[in-house]
């Protein structure tokens, strides 16, 4: 797994590369467990996320409980079917926005 | 090449997850399994192998996990065998799949996406081992 955080038009956006899985999740758990100063949108750019277990859904859920308690908006974009079947099934999709991809999501966001 | 069979054995150590998932991911590319059935394929492996080595061994005792998989017309069918404690996986509470993000209890989900998401599933403990068998159709 692979991850790369930057900012567009005041979005912090964190794109993960690869899997998350019990491996690799705690890596993104530490990345997302401190919000940047003054950021007031996060988004999570998941298209190039080619697999989530149970352990990658902890981690996302953990990142938006933090989120909306520190006021912070949390948005994911770029699912590929397979991760979007599983947030649909897990009921995160109505927990969290989900864009199509990141113009989308910047659209909205930013 | 088309491989419709698997057959691997395990240590219950968390280590053998890496070589597991290349050797799911091989099979899922070489039987050019729907890209959706094979993640639900990974996903249910990787839950149930985490869950009995995390689990099923808490005296530290060396054990040993078996998977079989299966492609067999439109459905692949998959065997998890371990040594482990008795432990029925489907026994396991609902989650909460909707109340507001602060209340949502954190956990719980893997046994979930595969109740949803597998076309069968059934446990029996059999001969000192906890066997989980589970099936998946290729139309997803």
């Amino acid at each position: 797994m692979h991850i790369d955080r930057f900012v567009e038009k005041d979005v912090v956006i964190t794109a993960v590369r690869g899997r998350l899985d019990s491996s690799t999740s705690p890596k993104l758990d530490e990345f997302m467990a401190v919000i940047p100063d003054g950021s007031s949108v996060l988004l999570l750019d998941f298209a190039e996320l080619t697999y989530i277990s149970s352990a990658g859904l902890r981690v996302v859920l953990k990142a938006a409980k933090l989120a909306k308690g520190s006021g912070v908006t949390l948005a994911i974009c770029g699912l590929i079917p397979p991760v979007h079947e599983v947030f649909d099934v897990s009921g995160f999709s109505t927990l969290i926005p989900i864009h199509a991809n990141r113009d989308a999501a910047l659209a909205t966001l930013g | 090449m088309i491989i419709a069979q698997l057959d691997l054995r395990l240590e219950n150590d968390l280590a053998e997850l890496e070589p597991l998932v290349r050797a799911l991911d091989f099979f899922c590319e070489t039987s050019a399994l729907p890209e959706k059935v094979a993640h639900r394929l990974t996903m249910a492996v990787d839950e149930l192998v985490n869950n009995a080595v995390d689990y099923g061994y808490p005296d530290r005792r060396a054990g040993q996990i078996t998977v079989s998989i299966r492609h067999r017309g439109t459905q692949v069918e998959i065997e998890l065998a371990d040594d482990g404690n008795a432990f029925d996986p489907f026994t396991a509470p609902a989650p909460d799949l909707t109340s507001p993000i602060e209340d949502r209890r954190i956990g719980g989900l893997g046994v979930h996406l595969i109740r949803t998401l597998a076309a069968h599933f059934a446990y029996r403990r059999e001969n000192g081992r906890n066997v989980v068998a589970l099936a998946f159709t290729l139309d997803a």
